[in-house]
């Protein structure tokens, strides 16, 4: 069995501040929406209070699609962070978009064995509401992979 | 090349007792290292006019208290109440190397004469990570509700890229470690000297966060290391050979807090730093007699290895292949074991390891032959730095 179990996880609810609460909104309503400079065109993930690109400071949340594929992962198999304890092995992967080249995701693999988490692999977003206020974006294998 | 190359040396060093856990206050561990330091200067407390440190408890969840988990510039001039103290730092955003980098231009610009640089690094008792609460605030609200709790992970998302991009196999960093394990076997203040490590232990070893296995990650530890550094017409007259700083960098790449796993983020901030010292220096990675990289968790050498420029992108994992990090191999690596053998205790004893050698006083497992030493004081992404020191000055 190679599923991770999340049943048991009380997942770390996200606090929006100034810079990030436009992407929890935007969450919230199933739409995955990142910080895009007006002035170089580039997006950015984390925000930012500037483009890191250009400097400019005119910059707003605009939706993409949610498609991408793997960045980067790791399997955890050691519970550091104990509220994931019962969850082990889990794969937290980095999704590079491809509305958004450089703009980088923290997400779990769910709903697959998380021996296939690869670098390379297509993904697409799916939202996870945690309460009322807050949904998380995570990933699911591709269906279509093309 | 730097106006000031060779102008401020290292002389003397201090460890303190390598202990698992906290055993004495870690201000008892600091001030060993640093009467240890100046005694093997042949100086006297009161000769000491400048401190510095990086004091950073690299854990979270624990109650910072000041002579205990930490030992800031502020404890230090409480313990040595110097008569002659004229300069003091403590630096935030590049590690301990940026604490020895302030020490030197202190020197150069004559405000002190000998500084004292020390790193004390406390175990805490429980979880190292210990990351309690419901919330997730400031730049973990993108991480931590996915579960990427600690360093270790960001360290190893960047990894598996590697990994996977230049299509290599993690069992190679096997003789990373145990090499490193066999080098710190001659020095005796490393915590794992005379402890065995084997290829088999390391591939049967449980995993942490993949692809990072139990001896991929630093053990935590309690323990001090502590530094002199003079003028270079000072160390002359002291009692250790001076091993002379041709060069220093620090990384100039910059990464958005909250953003993770970037592998180029990494290799920018190496080759950044690794420019100014190769620049200032006039030295390049080909006449480097021996190598200290930073190595809390292995992947960190392999970074550094590639971004300093010692080999390709994606070659590093061969590259310590063949013995060729061995003490008589042609770039022998880690020499003092690491600090996946002598212990959390960051970059502030591979800086010492590189000037030993660079003096010739690295005891049984001095190289034959060297002149030129690098350092790279910390993992290259946040908080890198680099230094050349060279026993011939230039
Ligand atoms: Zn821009």
């Amino acid at each position: 069995m190679t599923m991770s179990d999340w049943s048991a996880v009380t997942r770390p609810i996200p606090v929006p501040n100034e810079l990030t609460r436009p992407f929890w909104d935007s969450a919230r309503q199933g739409v995955l929406a990142l910080q895009r400079c007006q002035a170089c065109g580039a997006f950015q993930h984390p925000p930012y209070a500037t483009c890191v690109k250009c400097m400019a400071i005119d910059l707003k949340f605009e939706p993409v699609s949610g498609k991408g594929a793997i960045y980067a992962y790791t399997i955890m198999y050691h519970a550091g962070d104990r509220r994931f304890a019962a969850a082990i092995p889990y794969a937290s992967i980095i999704v590079e978009l491809d509305d958004a080249p450089g703009a980088l995701l923290a997400a779990n693999l769910l709903e697959a064995p998380y021996t296939e988490a690869k670098v390379g692999r297509r993904v697409e977003v799916v939202f996870e509401p945690l309460n009322d206020d807050i949904t998380l974006p995570q990933f699911l294998l591709a269906r279509d992979t093309t | 090349m730097w106006e000031h190359r060779c102008k401020v040396a290292l002389s003397g060093v201090g460890f303190s007792r390598v202990t698992r856990s906290a055993e004495v206050p870690l201000a008892a561990h600091a001030l060993e290292a640093v009467k240890g330091a100046v005694e093997d200067s042949g100086l006297a407390m009161s000769d000491i006019d400048g401190l510095a440190t990086y004091p950073e408890l690299p854990a979270t969840g624990h109650a910072v208290v000041d002579g205990v988990t930490i030992v800031s510039v502020n404890c230090m001039m409480a313990m040595l109440k110097l008569p002659n103290l004229s300069w003091h730092v403590q630096v935030e955003t590049v590690n301990i190397g940026g604490a020895v980098q302030q020490a030197a231009n202190a020197l150069l610009a004559g405000v002190c004469r000998y500084a004292v640089v020390w790193r004390a690094m406390h175990n805490p008792k429980g979880t190292y990570q210990n990351l309690p609460g419901t919330h997730a605030n400031g730049p973990t609200q993108f991480t931590a509700p996915y579960g990427f709790g600690g360093p270790g992970q960001g360290m190893a998302v960047a990894y598996t890229r590697w990994l996977e991009r230049h299509n290599q196999n993690r069992e190679k960093m096997a003789t990373l470690a145990v090499t490193q394990r066999r080098h710190s076997h001659k020095n005796p203040h490393a915590y794992f000297c005379g402890q065995p490590l084997t290829r088999e232990d390391y591939l049967k070893s449980r995993m942490v966060a993949y692809p990072f296995c139990l001896y991929d990650c630093d053990i935590p530890v309690q323990g001090a290391v502590a530094i002199v550094l003079t003028t270079a017409d000072r160390a002359r007259d002291l009692r250790p050979r001076p091993a002379y700083l041709a060069g220093y960098g620090q990384r100039l790449a910059f990464e958005v807090a909250g953003r993770i796993g970037s592998l180029s983020s990494y290799m920018e901030g190496g080759r950044s730093s690794s420019r100014l010292t190769w620049e200032r220096s006039g030295f390049s990675p080909k006449d480097v007699d021996v190598a200290q990289i930073y190595d809390g968790f292995s992947a960190s050498v392999i970074y550094g290895l590639e971004s300093y420029g010692f080999c390709k992108e994606g070659e590093a994992l061969d590259f310590i292949q063949d013995g060729r990090m061995e003490l008589d191999g042609e770039l022998p690596l880690n020499t003092f074991g690491g600090s996946l053998s002598t212990g959390r205790i960051h970059g502030l004893w591979h800086i010492i390891e590189g000037a030993l050698q660079a003096s010739g006083r690295a005891g049984e497992r001095q190289v034959k032959d060297v002149n030129v030493s690098f350092v790279g004081a910390s993992a290259p992404i946040v908080q890198g730095t680099t230094f050349i020191f060279v026993r011939e000055p230039y």
